[in-house]
């Protein structure tokens, strides 16, 4: 029995030591996961402020940012000096929602995704480009793709007026889904429904 | 002890008298089961089946056992089967194999297996009778895919495994009826070839070589010339076996569309004995026969009963959303799907066929053919993912075309050929209303968040031809408990919310 008792101890000890190791490995990811975000919005400010246009004034910009929570859009104004070219404005009010909201609403772009190219076609088409590193860090899900589709789509088209729609590329190709869920071979129009009936 | 068991609820009082008592109990306890084991040991029911194995070039059946609940295959005959045993030591409780590059043992009344020094837990315990060495039929989804390279399709419950390149077909059953008699068209995913041979009063429909997963086992018609229509393999030969309601009748099979279509009529046999003609004998009926053919026509034919097609999200490599503690959304949904199927199958109104067999993860459009080949009435898509902080919670969405506004008019006559990617179009009206008799069932389940129904460009509604919805359970991420989801009885609620939402649908289900 003693024996046993030995055994036992020396066990324990081993799971003891063996969960600290495991604790500060996983302390460890957290704080270097903690540091990505920072480190992209950085790079997005960067970003932001060459296209910003030298002597433009600033200008009220309406985002719409998601809450899982009801399901819908929510809208936040800012002040933004708008670049004069459209393909410019598409990059900024990207880059703003990628930023995120300043009111501790959802997040609509992950942190990370790159935007490769954006362009207008004569139709009123946006074309967004993603980096193939963009999808999975959208979280899937019907809902979460849906109001991460639509406060860009609806951002997009209702600060620039000649955005109609918006289509989603990835690395240059159509893709299927965006995370699995919300359809993204065809260009989408706006959403108003999505606006909650009382800002 | 019986005024505790009157009170029901004084578990620390139980507890306490069982860890008193525990000993002696646990000798009394083992005394009547070996008692009682020892009595039922003969009149224990001894059923026997054929497991079939459809391998890239051959089929082999192997003997069921059925010990309790559970079935067993012999596990050397299962690995001889699709590789082969290169040796095997057996000692008093425990069978050693080298199979290939891996080691296999397990022992009797165990439930753990262990491969090359990993440890796999079965779902009952491996067992030795007779000289034999039984494994669970779960066996072959929890060892076998890491014995075998080749990829393997294995639904649960089911008494067939595919390995290999053996890809199976699958079929659709439809019954139409004719002035003198009945049609079951018979559609397949892809084409066979057939031959028929008549036993014991009824028609057997040799199905060729190709493998076959049929998505239902039995369709019963109410009809009164063809009772069932019965998939069969238990001797490793698919076929198809028609029993008719009485004798007497003909049977005229057919192969069209290329072989994908396998036409059977069921035809009382004219007066003046023509026979020849299959199809042309629905319409033969002259003008001097005029009663005689309103007879059989003017019988009740009710139609089969309509087909819910239920679709689990994700699959296989797609694992969906993921909670805390590996909880992934394929297997959560999977689990709801089985409970919609059970409380559906239960109301003896409808046919339920489910898009994804096991782990599997066909494309959008193979779960949309599944839904447009059955003719399905109703079609419903299950995932569960993030919905905020109030959990649990239920979003029912339908089909919003990413482009917006659909310019289809629901007067204007239906085109012949549909856009296979506006198949879910000319259905949206009766999908909101689908929508909303769900909602409202939900609305009435106080511990469960709803509401309001919302249109998304859900891929997958895409192009089914039916009525369809998909519903989000939430919230499933990493951040969320995800115990609320997991709990049978919030599953069982969403089931008998969709069977009521059913019942209350009119219109694709009547
Ligand atoms: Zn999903």
């Amino acid at each position: 029995m003693t024996s046993r008792a030995k055994l036992l101890t020396v066990l324990v000890l081993v799971i003891v030591a063996a969960g600290a190791l495991y604790l500060n490995a996983l302390m460890h990811r957290l704080r270097s996961e903690r540091a990505q975000p920072t480190e992209a919005s950085a790079r997005t400010k960067l970003a932001e402020a060459s296209l910003h246009a030298q002597n433009a004034p600033q200008e009220s910009v309406t985002l719409f940012f998601p809450s899982n929570d009801q399901g819908v859009l929510l809208q936040e104004t800012r002040q933004l000096s708008l670049a004069a070219s459209d393909t410019d404005r598409i990059r900024q009010i990207f880059l703003a929602l990628l930023e995120g909201s300043a009111q501790g609403h959802g997040a609509p772009i992950p942190a990370g995704a790159e935007l490769r190219s954006a362009f207008l076609a004569a139709d009123g088409t946006a074309y967004l480009d993603l980096a193939a590193g963009a999808l999975p860090l959208f979280e899937p899900g019907i809902g979460t793709e849906t109001l991460a589709v639509y406060s860009i789509v609806d951002s997009m088209c209702y600060n620039i007026p000649s955005v109609k729609r918006v289509k989603f590329l990835i690395q240059g190709q159509e893709v299927e889904t965006l995370d699995g869920h919300v359809d993204l071979t065809e260009a989408f129009v706006p959403d108003t429904s999505l606006k909650p009936s009382t800002p | 002890m019986g005024s505790v068991a009157k009170d029901g609820c004084k578990l620390k009082d139980l507890i306490g008298a069982f860890r008193r008592h525990s000993r002696s109990a646990f000798t009394a306890g083992l005394g009547i089961l070996l008692g009682a084991g020892a009595l039922l040991w003969w009149t224990r029911p001894l059923r026997s089946d054929n497991f079939v194995f459809y391998l890239p070039a051959a089929r082999d059946v192997l003997p069921v056992r059925t010990l309790g609940e559970t079935s067993y295959l012999p596990l050397v005959g299962v690995l001889n089967l699709v590789g082969k045993v290169d040796a095997l030591r057996e000692s008093s409780n425990k069978l050693s194999l080298w199979y290939g590059d891996n080691t296999l043992e397990v022992r009797d009344n165990n439930r753990k297996v262990t491969l090359n020094k990993t440890s796999l837990k079965l779902s009952e315990p491996v067992r030795f009778v007779n000289g034999q060495w039984l494994v669970p039929v779960d066996f072959l989804s929890v060892v076998l895919p890491r014995l075998v390279k080749e990829p393997i399709e294995y639904r649960a419950g089911d008494k067939r495994i595919f390995i290999g390149s053996a890809k199976p077909a699958t079929f659709a059953v439809r019954l139409e009826s004719l002035a003198n008699g009945a049609r079951v068209r018979v559609e397949f995913t892809s084409p066979l070839t057939f031959q028929t041979a008549a036993r014991d009063g009824k028609w057997i429909l040799y199905l060729g070589d190709r493998a076959i997963e049929p998505l239902e086992q039995k369709f019963d018609f109410d009809n009164p010339y063809v009772s069932d229509l019965r998939f069969d393999d238990q001797d490793g030969v698919p076929k198809l076996i028609l029993t008719p309601k009485t004798s007497g009748l003909d049977l005229y099979p057919a192969l069209e569309e290329g072989g994908k279509v396998l036409r059977a009529d069921i035809l009382k046999p004219a007066a003046p004995a023509t026979g020849q003609a299959t199809g042309a004998a629905a319409q033969s009926a002259g003008p001097g026969q005029a009663g005689g053919a309103e007879g059989p026509a003017a019988l009740p034919q009710r139609p089969t009963l309509p087909v819910v097609v239920l679709d689990a999200g994700h699959g296989g490599s797609d694992s969906g959303a993921q909670g805390p503690n590996g909880v992934l959304e394929k297997n959560l949904v999977a689990q709801i799907v089985v409970r919609v199927r059970t409380a559906l199958l239960a109301t003896q109104k409808y046919r339920v066929i489910l898009t994804r067999m096991g782990d599997t993860d066909p494309d959008f459009d193979q779960r949309a053919i599944v839904a447009d080949t059955a003719h399905a009435a109703v079609f419903i898509s299950f995932h569960a993912g993030n919905l905020g902080f109030r959990s649990p919670r239920v979003a029912v969405y339908t089909f919003q075309p990413p482009g917006g506004g659909s310019t289809f008019d629901p007067l204007a006559p239906r085109p012949l050929l549909m856009p296979w990617n506006e198949a879910q179009t000319p259905h949206l009206a009766e999908s909101q209303k689908l929508a909303q008799a769900l909602e409202e069932q939900l609305s009435r389940l106080s511990e469960i968040q709803s509401g309001p129904i919302q249109p998304a460009p859900v891929r997958v509604l895409r192009s089914v031809d039916a009525p369809a919805i998909a519903i989000e359970v939430g919230s499933l991420e990493p951040n969320t408990d995800p115990a609320p989801l997991l709990d049978s009885q919030f599953q069982q609620k969403i089931a008998s919310a969709i069977v009521s939402a059913l019942d209350a649908f009119e219109g694709g289900v009547s």
